[in-house]
């Protein structure tokens, strides 16, 4: 069990998630953290304070040691709980999450399919605030290459309409446009699947 | 949102404006230095406001600011389109309109590719269209950390500068964008904000303070600062100071992210809030019902924050409506310019 970590030469927030793996991975009763920064040694008070530890802080030469006692239950379900709940009067949008994952829309002409995916995709800002994210896979990465003309109604709907737009790495990566891309986040497949799930709703093209 | 390849925000030790010298130290480095006159600079060095006005005519003069700084936020492109937004601001808290602007970037070339700096150049261009402002140029150094910035210049008349000097009492104060930038870029980069507030911050901080001046220059505005790296009592503080008047804050009004009032409990708190404290704590007087916490966030260093406009109070509260039809959502009315105790800003 571990009841001193040694942060000097560390700046925020490291010394504090130093202290928070040991809590959570050993749960120790006294927790002492050594620091040189006045930052890192406020930080490491509020966070033992916060975990219900009374704390006392020794000054020797340039260092700091912190020291923390437990007394009470550690509250290790309440800084993992989900992030509070915007405040009242904070207008909450729908959060529309729209998957791209072709480059035309439907089967047949493919001249016509590409052009709908950009009547698409010019039209799609009539959703509004609700419109949150666009993802972009397989050959639905090729919109952002330069020269597509979904560039320009890409750019406006990250803009001035604040829309995220994920760009799949892998297919960027596979279609040769990685440093190509003319809009959006390079992403990966955990952050599409972490999208998936806190949107409202998905929409697949 | 994460890049695959490499995190911006784990590759540098200071995020964002929260990386700036702390206050006190620029103060020693500048003090007693000879600065060449002019007659023409109107607003200067000496001055210490958001940007520097140098006058051309009787009808028009040049506003000149520069900021860079390194990443808050793990994605290039983002990252880009907020450092642009943020050296844009101090152009619009002036009341000018930005016109031209130079990239400021220093760049580590052995460790990243150079796809990254493309896609952070991109992102800043973004903004500068957006803003309508052409690039005219910039000046990339390699360096250990990666940086980027604009130095930029707009117009502005020569008779309706705004300062941050003319506060007067009774003027209501009235900040247009939450508080709370640092304490969530502290937590995005140790890892603890899920993707919802990381993408709320981000559209925050990449947005352009261009329809809030646009807004206000229809008002009796006396005075207005934006909200960067000293915090909102830093940047207060030097109003207070500037114009010899004293402040009353409501802390309850003001605008800032739930989330970063609980990761300040946690001891998420960037060192930037600390120094800002501890260079004007003297000037703030806090009521015992204003928790540390809240305090701690009314000191955070904000990357891109919010215009704080003095408005005549008879035409605050029209101003805060036209400010919502605009679309500048969350701006809230905070408190108010009192003739005493001067020079000190009170929190209740």
């Amino acid at each position: 069990m571990i009841n001193e970590l040694d942060c000097r030469g560390l700046a925020c927030p490291a010394p504090v998630l130093q202290a928070k793996e040991v809590l959570e991975k050993d749960a120790p009763d006294c927790l002492t953290v050594i620091v040189d920064n006045e930052a890192a040694w406020q930080n490491v008070s509020r966070f033992l304070e916060y975990r219900n530890f009374q704390v006392s802080i020794e000054k020797s030469g340039h260092d700091f040691r912190v020291v923390g006692t437990r007394t009470g239950e550690d509250v290790v379900a309440a800084d993992n709980k989900p992030a509070p709940e915007p405040a009242a009067g904070e207008r909450h949008n729908k959060k529309i999450l729209v998957m791209v994952t072709t480059d035309r829309i439907g089967h047949g002409d493919d001249k016509l399919g590409a052009g709908l995916l950009i009547n698409f995709l010019k039209t799609l800002k009539e959703m509004g605030p609700d419109l949150w994210c666009l993802v972009l896979l397989n050959s639905g990465v090729t919109l952002t290459a330069p020269g597509s003309a979904a560039v320009p109604i890409l750019q406006e709907l990250a803009g001035e309409e604040g829309v995220r737009i994920l760009v799949c790495g892998t297919c960027l990566e596979h279609y040769k446009l990685l440093d190509k891309k003319q809009v959006g986040e390079t992403t990966n497949m955990l952050d599409i699947v972490t999208g998936m799930q806190l949107a409202d709703s998905v929409i697949n093209i | 949102m994460t890049n695959p390849t490499i995190r911006l925000t784990r590759t540098v030790k200071g995020a964002g404006c929260a990386a700036k010298l702390a206050p006190g130290d620029l103060d020693r480095a500048l003090c007693g230095l000879d600065l060449p006159v002019d007659e023409n600079l109107i607003v200067g060095l000496e001055r210490a406001d958001d940007a520097g006005v140098y006058r051309i005519s009787d009808d028009l003069a040049l506003v000149q600011t520069i900021d860079f700084f390194p990443p808050m936020v793990d994605d290039p492109y983002c990252f880009g389109q907020i450092a642009a937004v943020n050296a844009l601001s101090d152009i619009y808290a002036m009341g000018g309109t930005p016109k031209t602007a130079m990239n400021v970037v220093a760049f580590p070339a052995k460790s990243m590719d150079i796809s990254i700096l493309r896609a952070v150049i991109d992102g800043g261009l973004h903004k500068m269209r957006e803003a309508g402002v052409v690039l005219v140029g910039g000046h990339t150094v390699e360096d250990d950390e990666l940086k980027y910035g604009l130095a930029v210049t707009g117009f502005i008349h020569p008779g309706r500068i705004l300062t941050k000097k003319k506060l007067r009492p009774g003027d209501r104060l009235i900040l247009t964008k939450p508080l709370g930038t640092g304490i969530i870029c502290t937590a995005i980069k140790g890892g603890m904000a899920g993707p919802a507030v990381t993408d709320k911050v981000i559209r925050a901080m990449a947005t352009l303070n261009r329809d809030a001046a646009l807004v206000m220059r229809d008002y009796p505005v006396h005075a207005c600062t934006d909200i960067t790296g000293f915090g909102f009592l830093g940047h207060l503080a030097e109003m207070v100071v500037d114009s010899g008047q004293g402040v009353r804050i409501r802390a309850t009004d003001v605008p800032l992210y739930p989330e970063a009032l609980e990761w300040a409990a946690m001891g998420l708190v960037p060192a930037g809030a600390y120094n800002n404290r501890n260079f004007r704590g003297d000037f703030v007087d806090f009521s015992r019902s204003v928790p540390q916490n809240l305090q701690d966030l009314l000191f955070d260093p904000q990357t891109s924050g919010g215009l704080l406009i003095a408005v005549d109070s008879g035409a605050a509260s029209s101003l805060l409506d036209a400010l919502a039809a605009q679309g500048v959502a969350g701006a809230a009315i905070v408190g108010e310019v009192v003739a005493g105790p001067r020079e000190k800003i009170i929190v209740e």
